[in-house]
């Protein structure tokens, strides 16, 4: 299983970056809105593996 | 991989707010209900803050700087213009919310279980930026 790593960069003016790797699906969203803190989310862009755990899910549930 | 996102800082908490501005060197005032700040311009209607840094501990300064808590609970920056000029701009305020954000979510780590890793301050040509890592406690 790869890790999961959460990485958030504050730039100079105090915005800030946040990167999570190795989470898929429900989880991911967690830890996005723990990290966020109510901040205005400016972008937001899901990667492939966050759709890997959906596609587990839905296998699962069509069985 | 699996998500990005980009956000604003919003000031809102005003424990890591108060914890930012003493790490800058002030020791800010704390006002449950807002009171007046002295301005330069001592004809205008006096501003009102919740958060007030006075005149005498901000150098080169024409007011008191301060933030006022908003009807949608944000605690957003009072200031006259002119100390946009003198050192208390967009800059200033931006190493404000970098403390603040860095603050803010080391406290919401810990509280959660998160685990720091790392921390590292990049050097960039727009100015330093903070990089913390996290792993997630099994």
């Amino acid at each position: 299983m790869q890790d999961q790593t959460i990485t958030i960069t504050i730039d100079e003016q105090g915005h800030s970056t946040l990167d999570l790797e190795g989470f898929a699906g429900r989880s991911c969203e967690k830890v996005f809105d723990d990290f966020r803190s109510g901040d205005k989310v400016k972008i937001e862009r899901k990667k492939p593996a966050y759709y890997a755990g959906q596609q587990i899910q839905r296998e699962k549930s069509q069985r | 991989m699996s998500k990005y996102g980009v956000s604003i800082t919003e000031l809102r908490e005003e424990k890591y707010l108060v914890d930012a501005l003493r790490e800058m060197g002030y020791r800010p005032e704390i006002h449950p209900e807002a009171v007046p700040m002295n301005s330069y311009y001592s004809e205008q209607e006096a501003k009102q803050a919740n958060i007030i840094l006075r005149r005498h501990e901000l150098r080169g300064a024409c007011g008191d700087i301060g933030f006022a808590r908003q009807p949608d609970g944000r605690l957003t920056l009072i200031a006259d213009e002119l100390d946009a000029y003198h050192g208390y701009g967009e800059k200033w305020l931006g190493r404000v919310q970098q403390l603040y954000k860095e603050k803010q979510t080391l406290a919401m780590a810990r509280a959660r279980g998160y685990i720091l890793k790392k921390r590292e301050v990049i050097q960039t040509k727009e100015g330093e930026q903070v990089r913390l890592q996290f792993a997630v406690r099994r």
